[in-house]
Order: C-alpha cells, then sequence, then structure tokens
C-alpha cells in the first residue's frame, strides 16, 4: 500500500493516493473548505490564504490546497480556530471590494457572498474608505474587467499560462494597490475568453455576451452536448423556459472537455432563440400560393408528395447535426422501409476535418459526424467523410429531403447551399435555423427543434457517446425532431 | 296518518310589552340618525365623512400606495436594474430590462422598467428589497381608470410625476449611499433618511 496514504478527515480515516493535496481528498470526500485561487483545472498557486486547515502537531494553520496529505495526518476544518481563520480572512478579502452587487453580474453565483453566508457573517470592523481602482474596462472582445471586485486570487493569470499559453494578464502594482490587467494596451483576443469569466471566482471579469442580460438565480440549468464541433463538450444550457429564451451556456466538468469549453461554442445559444428559429410550416398550397401554415396540412403534403414521386427520384441529404437516434429513424424508414438508394452526406465545401486548435475546437465543425457514419454503414451504404452536396443537385432527384444543419456559425456555407438547393424541384428543408430569403423559395420547410430540446445522443470524434437527455421544452410551438416526423410521416404514408 | 295533538299556548302578556319594546327602539334609533343629520346639516357639528372627490384624502406618511421612482440630483432615475425587487415580487409584476448606460461610471440602469399594476398587491417588498432607495410606494391611492388605461406603468411615468413634488421626497443626492450598505455615510445622511419618515 505504499500508493496510499491514509490519514484523518474531520475524524474519520480518509485514503487517497500518494500525491494529493487535503484539498483534493477533502473535496473528493465532500468536505467543504472555503476558497478562492484554488481551481481542480488549475495549478496551486495558495495566494487567497482562505482555506485554512488545522494539522494536529503543527503550530500554525496551514493551506489546505498546498498541504500535502502524509500518512497519520490528523486534520481539522470545522475546529472554532479554523472557523474564526475563514471568517477573518474573508473579511480581508473584503477589505476594498466595493461591494456593487446590484450592478454586477457574478451575483448569485459570486463565491464571495456564498462564503459571507458559509463562513462569514460578521460585522465589519472596517471603517477606513476603500482603495478605488480602474472599473469598466475593456479587455478583450468577449471581457469586461472591474479591477475594483478583484480579490487577486490570480485564477485568470493561471489560466493564461497554462491553458491557452497566451500569457495575456499579469499582476500590477503591489499592495493594495494590485490590479489584474493586461500587457501595454493589448487586448485579449483567444477564442477561449469566457472561461475567464467562469473560474473568477467574483465578478472581475464578465461577459460581455451574458452582461445585464439575466440575473443568473432566474435561470434554469440543463445539461447537453454542445453541437459546435466534432469535440462534443458536455454543457450545461442556461435559459428560461417560461419565456422560452435561452441565456448562456457554461461547460460542465467531464473527461471529454475537462473545465474549459470555447467562446464559439458557448455562443450557440443565439441560434437556438425564438428570432432565429424557422417557426412554421411553409408550403404551396392548392392555388399553388406559397403559406405558412400548420403541422397537419404540412405533413399531409410531404406524403402525398413522397406517394406520387418514384423512389428512385426520391433523395435524402444529411447533414451531421442530428442525433444518433433521429439517424437510426430516419434510415430505419427511408432506406430500409421504402428502399431510397439516394442518400447524401451534406457538409461544408471548405473544411479541413483533421484541424485542431490544441485546446478543445476541432476543424470538423458537425457534432455527429461518427454517429452519421455509424448510421450510414450500418444500413449498408457507404460511409466515408465527404461533401457530396453538388452529386446531390446533380443527381435528378424530384424530391429532396434535407435535414439542415442547426447552426449558421459551424456552417457558414447554409445560406448559398440553401438557395441552390431552391433550384431543385422539390425541396423539403427540415431546419431549426431560420433564413428568411431562402426560406422564401423552398417548396416546403420543417420546423426542427434545436439540439438541447431534443432527447439522444452525439457521437464525438473519439467515438465517445454524449447525451442529450434533459431537453428544454421547445420554443417554436409545434416544433418537431426526426424520430417524431418520420412517426407521422410512417403513418401517413400507410 | 298520524294526527299531532298541539295545544294552544296561553296568552302571554309579556309579548306585548316585547312589540312595543321594539318599536320603541326603532324609534330610537331614527331619532339618534336624525338628531346628527340634522344636526350636520346644519353645520351644527362636524362630520367625519368627506367629501371625496371634491376634498382631499390623505393618509400617513407610510402608506403603501402607487409606486414611484426616485431619482439622482442630474434626474437620471436611482434604480440600477439589480432586479432584487422583482426577485422579491410575490405577484411578480415587475418586469425589468438593464441595459449598459453610457457614463461608465454608473454602468447599469434599467431601460424598461414596468409594473403592471393590475398584478401588484402592494405589499410594499419591493421597497424593502431595494438597496438604492430607488423604488418607493407613495402616497396615492387613486387608480381609477377605464379598460383602455395603460394598466403596466412604464419607467416614464413612474419616474416622473409632477403631482408627487412637494410632500414627498423624490430626489435624493447622487452621492448618497444608503447606510446599510456603505460605512462612509455620514450621521447626517442618517438622520435625514429618518427625517423623510422613510426608515
Amino acid at each position: 500500500m505504499s500508493d496510499s496514504v491514509t490519514f484523518k478527515l474531520d475524524g474519520r480515516d480518509v485514503a487517497v493516493p500518494k500525491g494529493w493535496t487535503v484539498m483534493q481528498a477533502a473535496r473528493r470526500e465532500n468536505v467543504h473548505i472555503p476558497h478562492f485561487c484554488y481551481h481542480d483545472g488549475l495549478s496551486v498557486a495558495g495566494v487567497c490564504r482562505f482555506c485554512m486547515v488545522k494539522v494536529e502537531g503543527r503550530p500554525k494553520m496551514e493551506i489546505a490546497c498546498n498541504l500535502l496529505a502524509t500518512e497519520g495526518m490528523v486534520v481539522e476544518t470545522t475546529s472554532d480556530d479554523v472557523k474564526q481563520a475563514h471568517k477573518w480572512g474573508l473579511e480581508f478579502h473584503l477589505v476594498n471590494h466595493p461591494l456593487d452587487c446590484p450592478i454586477c453580474d457574478q451575483a448569485g453565483e459570486c463565491e464571495l457572498q456564498n462564503s459571507y453566508m458559509k463562513v462569514g457573517k460578521y460585522k465589519s470592523e472596517m471603517h477606513r474608505p476603500k482603495v478605488l481602482k480602474p472599473k469598466n474596462l475593456d479587455v478583450g472582445s468577449q471581457l469586461i474587467l472591474d479591477t475594483e471586485r478583484c480579490i487577486l486570487c490570480s485564477r485568470c493569470v493561471r489560466f493564461e499560462e497554462e491553458v491557452t499559453k497566451t500569457n495575456g494578464l499579469g499582476i500590477f502594482d503591489r499592495g493594495d494597490r494590485a490590479i489584474i490587467g493586461t500587457y501595454a494596451e493589448e487586448k485579449i483576443e483567444h477564442n477561449y475568453q469566457e472561461n475567464l469569466v467562469d473560474i473568477c471566482p467574483v465578478g472581475a471579469f464578465t461577459s460581455k455576451e451574458f452582461r445585464f442580460k439575466q440575473r443568473v438565480w432566474f435561470l434554469e440549468e440543463k445539461d447537453s452536448i454542445c453541437n459546435g464541433c466534432s469535440t462534443g463538450c458536455h454543457i450545461s444550457m442556461h435559459g428560461k423556459s417560461n419565456e422560452l429564451r435561452y441565456y448562456r451556456v457554461k461547460p460542465k466538468h467531464s473527461a471529454v472537455n475537462g473545465h474549459w469549453m470555447c467562446d464559439e461554442g458557448r455562443h450557440s445559444y443565439r441560434y437556438l432563440n425564438p428570432e432565429e428559429r424557422l417557426s412554421r410550416w411553409w408550403y404551396k398550397d392548392n392555388m399553388n400560393e406559397r403559406i405558412a401554415g400548420g403541422k397537419d396540412e404540412g405533413l399531409s403534403i410531404l406524403a402525398r408528395k413522397l406517394k406520387d414521386t418514384n423512389i428512385d427520384e426520391i433523395a435524402l441529404l444529411v447533414s451531421a447535426h442530428q442525433t444518433n437516434e433521429e439517424y437510426e429513424a430516419l434510415l430505419a424508414y427511408f432506406v430500409k422501409e421504402l428502399g431510397i438508394s439516394k442518400v447524401y452526406q451534406w457538409r461544408q465545401d471548405h473544411e479541413d476535418i483533421n484541424a485542431f486548435d490544441g485546446i478543445l475546437l476541432r476543424g470538423d465543425r458537425n457534432p455527429n459526424t461518427l454517429g452519421l457514419q455509424n448510421a450510414l454503414t450500418k444500413f449498408g451504404l457507404k460511409a466515408e467523410v465527404k461533401n457530396e452536396f453538388e452529386k446531390c443537385l446533380l443527381s435528378g432527384a424530384k424530391v429532396v429531403i434535407a435535414l439542415c444543419p442547426e447552426s449558421p456559425q459551424s456552417f457558414p456555407e447554409l445560406k448559398e447551399h440553401l438557395a441552390k438547393l431552391s433550384e431543385m424541384p422539390f425541396v423539403s428543408a427540415w431546419s431549426a435555423h431560420y433564413l428568411p430569403e431562402e426560406i422564401e423559395t423552398i417548396s416546403h420547410t420543417v420546423p426542427l427543434k434545436g439540439f438541447v430540446e431534443k432527447r439522444g445522443s452525439f457521437t464525438n470524434h473519439e467515438g465517445n457517446i454524449g447525451e442529450l437527455s434533459d431537453p428544454f421544452p421547445a420554443v417554436i410551438h409545434g416544433a418537431v425532431d426526426v424520430c417524431e416526423m418520420i412517426e407521422s410521416l410512417r403513418e401517413l404514408m400507410g | 296518518m298520524a294526527v299531532i295533538k298541539v295545544e294552544k299556548p296561553p296568552f302571554d302578556k309579556n309579548i306585548l310589552f316585547a312589540a312595543m319594546n321594539t318599536f320603541l327602539q326603532i324609534f330610537r334609533g331614527l331619532w339618534m340618525t336624525n338628531k346628527i343629520m340634522f344636526k350636520q346639516l346644519l353645520k351644527i357639528e362636524k362630520t367625519d365623512t368627506l367629501e371625496w372627490p371634491e376634498q382631499p384624502a390623505t393618509y400617513g406618511p407610510r402608506f403603501k400606495g402607487r409606486h414611484f421612482l426616485t431619482r439622482r440630483e442630474d434626474g437620471q432615475v436611482r434604480c440600477t436594474a439589480c432586479f432584487l425587487c422583482a426577485t422579491a415580487c410575490p405577484a411578480e409584476c415587475i418586469y425589468i430590462e438593464a441595459g449598459e448606460h453610457e457614463d461608465s461610471r454608473i454602468e447599469k440602469y434599467p431601460v424598461r422598467f414596468e409594473i403592471d399594476i393590475l398584478r401588484c398587491v402592494f405589499c410594499g417588498f419591493c421597497e424593502e428589497a431595494c438597496p438604492l432607495d430607488a423604488i418607493r410606494l407613495g402616497p396615492e391611492f387613486v387608480m381609477t381608470g377605464t379598460a383602455e388605461d395603460k394598466w403596466v406603468y412604464t419607467k416614464e411615468f413612474l419616474a416622473d410625476r409632477p403631482e408627487l413634488s412637494g410632500g414627498i421626497q423624490t430626489m435624493r443626492g447622487s452621492n448618497d449611499k444608503h447606510p446599510s450598505i456603505y460605512h462612509q455615510a455620514s450621521a447626517d445622511e442618517r438622520k435625514s433618511l429618518v427625517r423623510h419618515g422613510h426608515h
């Protein structure tokens, strides 16, 4: 048992691997030690001096984050002197904190507020004016910095050093005038800026994207999988289901993405809000006029069209943005039951599938490339990742069912592709995204649910299956997913 | 079919007295009513009834009536759109939309601040929750209107009602800070808050 050590934490025996700190052990055991500068994804700095614990036999208290667990050690985290240390440690952090919680976006998820309620609750003994520092600084394309709120935990500096390796931030000046800042008016421009907002335990970094939009305690969180690229980061979507709006995306710790995610993925919520979504079933009525109508009429028009057309003249154009379950249902019906052989993959014209930025973002901007390949192979179709959009245009199909990519952010050519598609005789575009001009020219549209509104799974580039298990109610009334669509079609076609 | 034999009760003389007493009490009551009516009609006695709305009715300073938003000295609303009133509101009648202020020292301000007065229960929690003394419930209790009237009070309406000037303070200095969150607030200021009967 040389690679594990046993020590006493608050009176119970805890066995951890050798080399673990007391903080790591306490986090695993759900023993709460208040902390600011410690972060699971970053190196230990030990600058906030807040995670004090008492070790038996040692004269002074020590910080848990930098205290190696050793055999037979007796650690106390709840005794009165430890509580006092936390309490006055917190007051020391708040000496120059402006307490502008009313205008601070972090309020509600702020470690200072949480710590005050857990270990603080003192009456302040500070009666000196606070040190004033620069506020509301524009330090990056996604960031606003407020140096007054900062408690100098240096998490952001370490993030820039260790994760993005851009070294964009530093601590300048000394003592109570020390501030976080960028070098020589340079701005932070990388694609991982909003992680700084997440790791900042206070409201020093706030996101321009989310700034003042909503108070965090009003938001509902539901776990999902990012659809921005084939990495498939685990995320939690924050929205208000009674308002039918999404507000922001945060990463969720997992083996796939660690603690981080990229800004591009965080912006996926924009394309899920009602104004960006296809909301109606468009089709031509009996008088050959385009109208936006209801689900029943739209479905029966599509079913009639499919019935009247030769099986050889029906084509499927499938993007890699739908879930495994949807591909399964789609191909089981069209390929196995109806016997359609024209199934085309719909991908970007210019893409470098193997590109990788070294952290998370991959060149393959489709969340479920592997899932589509697996489904195609299962139904005996060639499975090779390539763009067959042009092939579909030249196939001479009379009816094309196009499963559109979900967000134009990860599929920039969506607009021109749809324009080209609209020249085909009959196209049924199943889309979650709304493109006002193109949608006018497409013969038939089906509003799909967004990825946070469906159940199912994505298979990422490594074959990891990410579950979409906790859907929001669809923000578009009458939106369907592909499985529901296939079920309704099967009923109508008999 | 069973027949129940009921004996006629003997005549009770007291019932006459009871009946007479009833009429007597009625006339006593009417006498009192008429006496006061004529006294007040002839202005011999003062009446407690107000001839509202011709005569103004006033309530105490703590009355929780129609809301208003206070202003800074420079005329801007004090509200910083912190949403605490909307959070505290049990009727969920406050809608706020926050925005970036052009003055970077102020940062956040309400682009829209609306109260659906038909939903409001006048509990005053918004006033209590406000850290900046930006919303108060005022003395107005008359909120009659027709169906066409707007029942959702906008920020402009809440912050700009000239009829409220005078009796109550609707403006506070821009450097004033609430004593409960800022220790530096001077003794004078604390006094001034007390004087206006707000705390």
